[in-house]
């Protein structure tokens, strides 16, 4: 174990202690649990001293065992009424999880197909050979495949793409480091614009659940897409602006043959029935996880989605998405959340102040951090703010929200920021002073945008 | 800390040992690169490094040696647990049709390359027998990436889910 993993074990173990032997006044015997439990998943998820789904599955563990009926502590005042067990489990199948499980099957299905690759052809042909355009369609490629399909997959995908391209380019050209960029920073902003974008998005949108505010499919993409529409662009420029290319053409070599096998063809058809139902929600009030469903169903039944396949499934994330649920739950449920929160006297917080708190924290940290445990350790605080009557019902809940999901994807400083920027830099094209230049210039118009749709469009459609 | 991956080259003559050594200068900061003149000081070396825990990947081996020869060397390696999945290269001029087969037989002999070389060729079959190498055995090919068969080690990252969003 390295020394980092070290601190990081005997910091949780402190902050797992701790509750247990001090007395905090004002908070309930099962908030003091719930805290031993929040600080232990927060340090082990900053330290990463065990995988950071592996948190998950312990936060799960311990709220099983110390804040259920079925556990072993007896609660017998008024201030908390044990969960049945079941609750804390069932977050592996909260809907949002189901939504995500459609989500893979169809992803590790299009990869199985080669469909990303076929769509990505079909996608680039329009952009000409044109330097700058180039990089536009690179970009808005990467965004709408990462929009459906998870932001590292892509990345990859991407990146087989482009190193041809910058491979015949010349060595000095600084384009090849605005190419190199422009994949990773797409795909972290294309994750943002459905539910099903990237992982912290989950996190969001089943704490609001919990809250009994749904959020539709199609709502969602109308509160976070046109941001990330403005983002690519923004994204764009910035790059051009900074490694502008210096010739004007480059070469596109966009070999390969769409598959028409039986299943790519029920791969096609499932893939694009379900992506019309999930983004016409708001029409037919079909829930999205319902609608999850139903790939995952006909790809099987088909046997275009076999049994290697669902293994191959990345089940860690939905593990780590349900931890994050999960501790939401407790910290709620418990009091918890709304005794931290309350240690900050926040009324002296404008509404724009304390959303821009919360976009800076989400940004910070998440730079750091999985963008997942960014919103799962900052949700729980903000939905407690809401409910404690500090902001105003569900629109203000809705609106932090978004501000955390989003601000915590627009974190793309550092390799370690997301796992798309670690796959750039290790490409060796870009260096990770090229990334944080670009990347905090990004960011920062970013979350400048992020605050003002919560003033000027948000409000308005919600 | 990180296991190190090795190249062993094993090359009686000073003068070709150091050529092989300077044409594949491009991979030493990611595969330290370990020297020896005859197969006794090359066991010598696959001993140390695999008692620090480290592996060899990749071995370029002459055929004529004093002592044991390059063949010889290589159907021990293949036949040995610890070094069975070595990608083995012959770099040589003298090797006969049947040591030849031999080496191909019975230590999986993934490439021959008859003496003189093309820098560049040699250079593209070690690029792509350490790509082999790392995408079968290393747990986060990411860190080679940039020296190996780039496209080939980003594919891998996308479908075999080794990355995922976190």
């Amino acid at each position: 174990m390295t020394k980092m993993k070290w601190t990081g074990l005997i910091l949780g173990l402190i902050g797992f202690i701790m509750p247990l032997i001090v007395t905090f006044p004002g908070l309930s015997l099962a908030g003091h649990f719930a805290m031993s439990i929040f600080l232990m998943a927060a340090v082990f998820w900053m330290f990463e001293t065990i995988p950071i789904y592996s948190t998950s599955i312990l936060v799960i563990f311990f709220q099983v065992i110390l804040l259920s009926a079925e556990g072993f502590i007896t609660y017998s005042g008024a201030d908390y009424t044990p969960l049945p067990f079941s609750r804390f489990i069932a977050t592996l199948a909260d809907p949002i999880i189901i939504l995500f499980l459609g989500g893979f099957v169809l992803a590790d299905a299009s990869v199985k197909y080669d469909f990303d690759k076929s769509m990505t052809r079909l996608l680039l042909s329009p952009f000409g050979s044109q330097s700058k355009f180039i990089i536009l369609g690179l970009m808005l490629v990467t965004a709408v495949l990462s929009a459906f399909m998870s932001n590292t997959a892509t990345t990859a995908m991407m990146i087989t793409v482009i190193l041809p391209i910058i491979a015949r380019m010349e060595p000095g050209d600084p384009a090849r480091i605005g190419i190199a960029l422009s994949i990773p920073f797409a795909a972290n902003i294309g994750g943002i614009a459905t539910p099903i974008g990237t992982p912290p998005n989950a996190v969001v949108i089943a704490a609001l659940n919990q809250q009994g505010v749904d959020v539709a499919f199609s709502s969602w993409m109308m509160y976070a897409l046109p941001l990330a529409v403005v983002m690519l662009f923004v994204a764009w420029l910035v790059l051009l602006r900074l490694y502008p290319p210096a010739v004007k053409n480059v070469t596109l070599n966009l070999s390969g043959k769409l598959k028409t096998s039986r299943n790519a063809v029920i791969l096609y058809v499932t893939f694009g029935l379900t992506v019309l139902l999930w983004v016409t929600e708001g029409l037919h009030g079909i829930r999205s996880s319902i609608v999850a469903l139903m790939p995952v169903a006909v790809l099987t039944l088909t046997s275009a989605f076999d049994k290697q396949d669902i293994r191959k499934l990345p089940w860690e994330v939905l593990w780590l998405i349900a931890g994050g649920i999960a501790l939401g739950i407790s910290m709620k449920e418990t009091g918890l959340a709304e005794w931290m929160v309350g240690a900050i006297s926040w009324d002296q917080f404008g509404y724009l102040m304390l959303l821009s708190v919360f976009g800076i924290v989400a940004l910070i940290m998440s730079n750091f951090l999985s963008n997942t445990v960014t919103a799962s350790l900052l949700i729980p605080l903000a939905i407690s703010l809401v409910t404690s009557g500090l902001l105003d019902g569900v629109a203000g809940m809705l609106m932090l929200g978004l501000v955390i999901a989003l601000g915590s994807s627009f974190a793309m400083v550092l390799p370690i920021s997301t796992p798309p920027n670690a796959i750039a830099v290790s490409t060796g094209m870009i260096q990770t002073k090229h990334m944080i230049s670009a990347g905090l210039i990004i960011g920062l118009i970013g979350l400048v945008l992020i605050l003002l749709l919560s003033v000027i469009y948000w409000p308005f459609i919600i | 800390m990180e296991k190190k991956i090795y190249i062993l080259v094993v090359e009686d003559e000073p003068e070709v040992l150091d050529s092989i050594v300077r044409d594949i200068t491009e991979f030493e900061a990611f595969f330290p690169v370990e020297m020896a003149d005859t197969a006794e000081e090359a066991r010598e070396i696959i001993r140390s490094i695999l008692d620090e825990e480290n592996e060899i990947g990749l071995i370029l081996c002459d055929h004529v040696l004093p002592g044991d020869n390059g063949v010889e060397l290589l159907v021990e390696m293949q036949n040995s647990e610890e070094t069975h999945h070595t990608r083995k290269v012959l770099i040589t001029g003298q090797a006969g049709l049947q040591e030849t087969v031999r080496a191909v037989n019975e230590a999986d002999l993934k490439h021959y390359i008859a003496k003189p070389w093309k820098k560049g060729e040699l250079i593209s079959i070690v690029r792509e027998l350490l790509t082999d190498y790392v995408l079968e055995f290393e747990p986060q090919p990411l860190r080679f990436m940039q020296v190996l068969d780039g496209e080939r080690i980003a594919d891998h990252i996308r479908t075999s889910g080794k990355l995922t969003d976190s």
